[in-house]
């Protein structure tokens, strides 16, 4: 993790990872439902790249909730958390890379919200193959768990511009940020 | 009596370095002994999850004689208990109703380190820690988040049960239909984060005027709880 973000951004990074942990560990509880992670871990990472403005926020954002969930001991994976939260995150910010300044900010966000999600259904795909599944199950349960994960993904990045519409018009963003169309 | 010089020295040993342990190196400990306790929760196979029972057995004794309340915990793995045995009962019957259990305690064993960590080691030494591997500015965001946690939880409860007494569709019942999320966020989550921008704001400067950052080498400042 690079330290060149200013104090308050960090500390804005921090809080939204920890309110990630929080909220995934309370909505798997009462909703139990499969892939809705991605709903929460793409809301908050594209509201970190809104808030902050800087390639680099997303990843960092996604170690940090995972460094909190591994102390914390939310999710299942122990350590290997940081996998869970960190591989999506990467993944779309290397989108961000790529495509930053090229769409609006809506499909900038539908588009790193799917690639995070492929990150994510990969993930699962990687371990199945390696705990000895068969090539077609593994595959098929990949493509169940992309649309599945996809659509929850399109919803948060869906609503984001919105959020930090009303977030600036608080007057809580700094000068630097666009116009949040 | 005549002592054993060996003994004599191995005590000596002992004792220079235990002295040389401060509480920041105890809390490293409790880190590590967290970080194994909670993966080898999901990686000892099940006949040897006695071990880790009889383990966090102790953790579990040594957060309640320090008073700690576990009843959170506690609650948390009944619902899990009841949801993962009702799963179970649905899918594969009365058959494999044991592999359930033993899947719930898994969870369980690797939920009850984290709870004794974050019950008996304070966030200031936690970050002191981690500055040791992650950059100061970064250790101290994930401390300051952590001590957080508290008022976050606080305040989102309270946010949540205003909305709610406002007719607000974000209920457990209501919130089964993901059509009514967009709803929790503008009600309950939007109103946080507009809480959590203004205090990083306020920490940053409060920070700043305590020169921080300022330091070749990062002081830690002594935890208020270390002195009682």
């Amino acid at each position: 993790m690079k330290s060149h973000f200013e104090l308050e951004d960090a500390l804005f990074i921090g809080f939204c990872a920890t309110l990630l942990v929080v909220l995934k560990s309370m909505l798997r509880l009462k909703l139990g439902l499969s892939g809705h992670s991605m709903f929460l871990m793409t809301f908050f990472y594209l509201l970190c790249y809104g808030a902050v403005g800087r390639v680099g926020c997303i990843t960092a954002c996604g170690l940090l909730a995972g460094i909190v969930a591994m102390m914390l001991s939310v999710g299942k994976g122990g350590p290997l958390i940081l996998l869970k939260f960190g591989l999506p995150a990467v993944a779309m910010d290397l989108t961000l890379l790529m495509i930053a300044g090229v769409f609006k900010l809506r499909w900038q966000c539908v588009i790193v919200a799917l690639i995070g999600c492929l990150a994510w259904a990969s993930k699962g795909w990687v371990e199945n193959m390696l705990a000895g599944m068969t090539h077609q199950i593994a595959l098929t349960k990949f493509a169940l768990n992309f649309l599945q994960g996809g659509v929850f993904a399109i919803g948060a990045a869906l609503i984001v511009p919105t959020v930090l519409r009303r977030l600036q018009s608080h007057d809580l963003l700094q000068d630097h940020h666009k116009q949040y169309k | 009596m005549r002592v054993n010089p060996l003994r004599r020295l191995a005590v000596g040993k002992r004792r220079r370095f235990l002295g040389r342990l401060n509480k920041t190196h105890y809390c490293a400990l409790a880190l590590l002994l967290s970080l194994l306790l909670s993966t080898s929760a999901f990686l000892l196979p099940s006949s040897a999850l006695w071990i880790l029972v009889a383990l966090n057995g102790g953790l579990v004794v040594h957060g309640l004689l320090l008073k700690k309340k576990i009843s959170a915990l506690l609650k948390i793995a009944t619902v899990q208990l009841v949801t993962t045995m009702g799963l179970y009962y649905l899918f594969h019957g009365e058959s494999q109703l044991l592999e359930g259990a033993v899947v719930v305690l898994r969870v369980l064993l690797a939920m009850l380190p984290g709870w004794w960590l974050s019950s008996t080691q304070p966030p200031e030494r936690l970050g002191e820690v981690l500055s040791w591997g992650l950059p100061h500015q970064w250790a101290f965001v994930v401390a300051a988040s952590l001590s957080l946690l508290p008022f976050m939880s606080r305040e989102l409860k309270e946010i949540y049960q205003i909305q709610c007494m406002r007719g607000a569709r974000i209920t457990p019942k209501a919130l089964r239909n993901p059509k009514n999320w967009p709803e929790f966020i503008y009600c309950v989550l939007l109103p946080l984060l507009i809480q959590l921008l203004k205090l990083s704001k306020q920490m940053a400067i409060s920070a700043k005027l305590r020169h921080f950052g300022n330091a070749a080498k990062a002081t830690h400042w002594p935890s208020t709880r270390d002195s009682e």
